[in-house]
């Protein structure tokens, strides 16, 4: 039995839900990960596994209310244009049509971040990429709705179609959005942390790539879609699969124009989200304006074409790394720009540029950093988070150049990591600060488990392996919109029954959340995770929780629910002492009972110790809740970035090529993941395994990409393939062997130390397999997918004599404006700019200061 | 929508015949591949064929091989006797979508989609497989190598039905099918190539690098004189481009590279010779 340590002073019940919610690491959760576990670190089943394979679950599209009706909404078919007019007269007289919505209905402007409110529910005026919504109809059937929606005539007047960066930065009017840096251009970003020429100065090489990362999306097997009905006192109810309820909500009450407290929004759990559900939709909003405009049921179920066109995936990125090396392989600066194409709307597109640079300091020591990027307007589908968001393009990126690095320099690519591994409980150059990192034990793990010593540089032709690794948040550090409030909330609820009711506003999106919601309870208060019931994801009876995004609910909802649990078990065992005449510090919580770890004789059922506290304290309850440690950056910027904690992940790959046709086949992936602790260590590697298969689609296959249609045929600027038949995502027959390796390094911020796992270990994969093919056929392919012609390309530029290499030879000479300086902390930094008020404008167009007053601070 | 359902082979023909817009349908795998979302398809008159027991039946003669046409592709996956005398009926039939779509899909319906990617025809076009077309006026029998006119234009009148697939018997030396997809299911075919040779007969068929599936009567000439020691040896996969520029005619598109097509073509074959030593 190990030792417990004394809870905290006893405190008047009805002030527990008062205290200041903790902030980082509490002692609170010391005193668990103190205690022996029964439950945490050992495979048990997901809480929700039965359900799901037996059909039960109810997704959102399983929902049907008596009198429920069926929306489509009518989508342009246009890239940008003016709306000329609507005519809805055909449609109005179709059978079985109820009623119409348009643009003009919903006027409020929306958007998952304060400062792109740009979408409108319908297209007001304009619309900017194919797809985007324009009408709603509602029918008695959904082909009544289908039909009459093929009725629906929206006249265009074109507009011209920005169709990349480029275009964009050269095309500034006419301007997809009336917001923004500069023309097309939505964000341009440029920061410095450190004296950057020192650092150059100091390397003994400097050597620069040029990377591509093609834009992809989630592919959820389960599509969008949403239910919403009101209730006769004008209150608006909407269950719908979205990773991000809380924001939703938000959006709802603003477009809506009704306060939150009538609003309600339930998250189905989600058949897959990977991002794509964690912005407000269009569909979402309109089903609820259709809702109380006819007060019936309204649903909405997307099609898979649909879902392309809603995306919000990964940008495609063009990078430009520069790094200096010292001849041993430390770094001693580092230069990285990049350029995103953003699509046609803000999304999460600000996070995304600036997370397009901020974890690239994370794995390895960057004593001095810069970052420029720039993010434009096109008109595609906006992009914005998919599993990594940002990071899996530079982080391609740099583990690709890191790997020629270490060929140049004649270093082993293990080698070159393990050698500039950042240290543990340090920070960085641009003020993020790193608890716990396993990152040199993942390494360790999968050099040994694929003979990487043995084998690497020495298979025979066409055989290869490559090495990479990756970093992830565990949540952001800040909320999408400024406030002091928790980020995760949780409520538990107990009474005579002995059952145990936990409330959280948390989203089941098959990562596995309920699980670890329920099973951090259950081990605090030692019973089984079948006497928890959970209550998850409603707005109305359920504490916030940001959402499922960012890696954040195993961190924040658990250390949450640690704290709520730790309070429930502090009553309960107070009475339950009084009652056995036990100091309360010396009674342990274990499989339904609760006794004197000194003589277990001296015990009684969990039930009997939970009705005791219920006579001794009247109706029982408690909360807990999760705010952040703060970050140590001060700069404009620094809010993207921090975290509690980061996961690290270490991969290698092993391909076979066919040099005939440049087709290849990963044989094995070796992947090691830091997970601080595992909470269920069966999720885990589910998670793991599911980041090599999603890592290994994009790296082989996925892009989400678009061509022009022929002038006879509108010359519009459409998705290649917005369907399964066409985008290719790897089958069984790609999926190799993964073996994984689960490191603990147990961090103080997590839950029992608990770290991410959700997205991290994607990363590692597209540079991996890119480094593989270099070891197995001596060519370079820069960019993402890889597809068998590049390989193919590349062997033929090399058998000519020329470089064998494929990607993109330039980066434009893009204006990123004045960067921010920002003195690191060895060269006695504060984690303040020292230009902030100059810093970030282009060049002649006034100051920051100037540039706010005039378009406005935007936020909701 | 509407769905014609013929008790009999002689109904079927006489219903192609007062309308000659309907369309045939047997396993349905291309045709409702786009469902409901097409709306040509939905107006369209669709006869069923799948009742007719006559369009069944795969049969052995002393000369050929008769797929009905209701023959599928799992037909041919599980039958023993087509593997050992026609392998490469049962590699491609393999390659096609994936099992569903092997289990419904018919050899005759992809022959009538002329896709140029179908992965049956190259196969048959290899074995000189012959269409026999039926209507009320008779039978025609076609060699499938005179089947395809252009693009999606073929010789079957619109009163016609393909009812079967006849493969004459013969030994061949050699026979091998390669298909090249962005996956190894479930996808549509870059480029794929289907070789026999019988005696000094070769027959070369490709698909997705022309507008049909097609023969390829350059590179057959070639081959045969190369491995007949008529022609200079195979040095290298460019050795065949020429002749490959001449047969076929592949284009960009969302599939793959014209370059890459020709490419690779070049190179599948080039090693298959090598390896079958000619």
């Amino acid at each position: 039995m190990g030792k417990t340590k004394t809870p905290k002073a006893e405190a008047p019940l009805s002030d527990a839900a008062s205290e200041a919610p903790s902030e980082g690491s509490t002692d609170k959760k010391n005193v668990a990960s103190d205690r022996p576990l029964n439950l945490i670190g050992k495979p048990f089943r997901r809480v929700d596994g039965r359900a799901k394979v037996t059909g039960q679950t109810k997704f959102a599209d399983d929902l049907h209310f008596p009198r429920t009706v069926h929306m489509k909404l009518v989508r342009s078919t246009v890239p940008h244009a003016e709306i000329v007019s609507i005519d809805t007269t055909e449609a109005a007289g179709m059978p079985g049509v109820l009623g119409f919505l348009t643009g003009d209905d919903m006027p409020n402007t929306f958007g998952i971040l304060p400062v792109s409110q740009d979408e409108h529910a319908l297209c007001v005026g304009k619309v900017r990429f194919v797809g985007d919504p324009v009408v709603a109809v509602a029918a008695l059937t959904e082909d009544q709705a289908h039909e009459a929606a093929l009725k629906v005539k929206v006249e265009y007047n074109d507009l011209t179609t920005i169709a990349s960066v480029e275009q964009a930065a050269s095309t500034p009017e006419p301007r997809i959005h009336d917001y923004g840096d500069t023309g097309n251009i939505h964000k341009q970003v440029s920061m410095s942390f450190g004296d950057l020429d020192a650092g150059f100065a100091e390397a003994d090489e400097i050597f620069e790539d040029i990377y591509y990362f093609e834009g992809n999306t989630h592919l959820p097997m389960e599509q969008h879609a949403s239910i919403a009905f009101t209730e006769d006192d004008g209150r608006v109810t909407i269950y719908s699969s979205t990773q991000t309820p809380h924001y939703l909500h938000r959006s709802l009450a603003k477009v809506l124009e009704l306060p939150a407290s009538r609003i309600r929004v339930i998250a189905c759990p989600n058949g897959g989200g990977f991002g794509g559900k964690s912005d407000p939709f269009n569909h979402e909003i309109c089903a609820a304006k259709m809702a109380l405009k006819l007060g019936r049921p309204v649903k909405i179920a997307l099609t898979r074409e649909e879902v392309f066109y809603c995306h919000r995936g990964r940008h495609p990125v063009l990078m430009k790394t520069r790094t200096g090396f010292k001849k041993d392989g430390r770094m001693t600066a580092q230069h990285l720009q990049t350029a995103l194409d953003g699509g046609a709307y803000g999304s999460y597109g600000v996070a995304s540029t600036y997370y397009t640079g901020a974890l690239q300091t994370v794995t390895y020591d960057l004593p001095k950093y810069r970052f420029d990027s720039i993010r434009a307007f096109t008109n595609k589908p906006p992009c914005g988070p998919k599993r990594g968001h940002g990071t899996p393009q530079p982080r391609a990126a740099f583990e690709t150049h890191l790997d020629k690095a270490a060929h140049r320099l004649g270093i082993d690519p293990a080698d070159i990591r393990l050698n500039n591994l950042v240290p543990p409980d340090s920070v960085t150059a641009n003020y993020l600060k790193v608890g716990s990192i396993g990152l040199g034990d993942c390494i360790e793990a999968v050099v040994k488990g694929s003979g990487w010593r043995e084998r690497y540089g020495k298979l025979p032709e066409g055989r290869g392996l490559g090495l990479a690794c990756g970093s992830y948040l565990c949540g952001a550090g800040l909320p999408i919109y400024w406030n002091f409030m928790p980020q995760s909330g949780v409520q538990i609820k107990l009474d005579r029954s002995g059952g145990v009711a936990v409330f959280c506003g948390e989203t089941e999106i098959g990562q596995g959340s309920d699980s670890v919601l329920a099973a951090c309870v259950a081990e605090i208060l030692g019973i089984d995770l079948q006497d928890i019931r959970l209550c998850v994801a409603d707005t109305d009876l359920t504490p916030v929780d940001l959402g499922s995004y960012s890696s954040r609910v195993t961190l924040m909802v658990g250390n949450a629910a640690v704290q709520a649990a730790e309070r429930a078990r502090e009553i309960i065992a107070k009475a339950a002492g009084e009652k056995l005449d036990v100091p309360p510090s010396r009674l342990a919580f274990s499989e339904h009972r609760v006794f004197d770890i000194e003589d277990d004789e001296r015990s009684m059922s969990f039930v009997e110790a939970v009705q005791a506290a219920e006579a001794k304290f009247g109706t029982l309850g408690t909360t807990g809740s999760y705010i952040p440690p703060r970050s140590p950056g001060r700069y404009r910027g620094a809010g993207v970035g921090p975290s509690p904690a980061y996961s690290y992940s270490a991969a290698v790959v092993e391909v076979e090529v066919d040099p005939q046709t440049g087709i290849y086949q990963v044989e094995h992936v070796w992947m090691a993941h830091d997970v601080g602790k595992c909470i269920n260590p069966a999720l885990v590697m589910g998670q793991i395994e599911g980041s090599v298969y999603m890592g290994l689609g994009e790296a082989m296959m996925e892009e989400q990409v678009f061509r022009r249609l022929p002038k006879k045929r509108s010359n519009a600027l459409v998705h290649k393939h917005p369907s399964l038949l066409e985008y290719k995502s790897p089958t069984f027959h790609e999926m190799p062997p993964v073996t994984s390796y689960i490191i603990e390094d147990p961090d103080p911020n997590g839950p029992f130390g608990a770290k991410e796992v959700g997205q991290g270990p994607l990363l590692p994969m597209p540079p991996a397999v890119a480094n593989a093919i270099f070891d197995a056929v001596g060519v370079r392919v820069d960019q993402v997918p890889i597809g068998p012609h590049h390989v193919l390309e590349a062997l033929e530029r090399k058998a000519k004599g020329k470089e064998g290499r494929v990607g993109p030879n330039k980066f434009p000479d893009y204006d990123f404006g004045v960067p921010l300086n920002v003195p690191t902390v060895a060269e006695g930094g504060d984690g303040k700019a020292t230009n902030q008020e100059t810093a970030g404008v282009r060049k002649g167009i006034g100051t920051m200061k100037d540039r706010e007053e005039a378009v406005g601070k935007g936020g909701q | 929508m509407t769905i014609l359902l013929p008790g009999t082979l002689t109904d079927a023909y006489r219903m192609l015949s007062d309308d000659p817009d309907v369309t045939p349908v047997a396993g349905g795998t291309d045709l409702f591949a786009h469902w409901p979302e097409n709306r040509v398809k939905q107006s369209t008159t669709y006869l069923d064929l799948s009742g007719l027991a006559e369009l069944r039946s795969m049969r052995w003669t002393k000369s050929e091989l008769v797929l009905g046409a209701l023959t599928t592709y799992w037909d041919v996956v599980t039958d023993a006797r087509v593997a050992a005398e026609f392998p490469n009926l049962v590699t491609a039939a393999r390659q096609v979508g994936a099992v569903q779509i092997q289990a419904r899909g018919t050899w005759a319906g992809n022959i009538v989609n002329a896709s140029p990617a179908a992965d049956g025809v190259p196969v048959l076009l290899a074995y000189d497989a012959t269409v026999r077309l039926g209507s009320r006026d008779g039978v025609e029998d076609i060699p499938l190598d005179e089947f395809y006119l252009d693009y999606k234009k073929m010789r079957r009148r619109p009163d016609q039905l393909v009812t079967e697939i006849r493969i004459p018997r013969r030994t061949y030396q050699r026979a091998w099918f390669e298909k090249v997809g962005p996956r190894k299911s479930q996808a549509i075919t870059k480029v794929g190539v289907a070789v026999t040779v019988a005696g000094e007969t070769w027959r070369i068929a490709a698909n997705s690098v022309a507008p049909t599936v097609c023969r390829c009567p350059a590179l057959e000439r070639y081959c045969a004189a190369v491995a007949g020691a008529k022609g200079q040896p195979l040095t290298s996969p460019s050795d065949l481009l020429p002749a490959i520029r001449s047969d076929v005619s592949p284009i960009d598109d969302i599939r793959s590279t014209a370059e890459y097509r020709e490419q690779v073509l070049a190179r599948i074959l080039f090693h298959a010779l090598n390896d079958a030593g000619v």
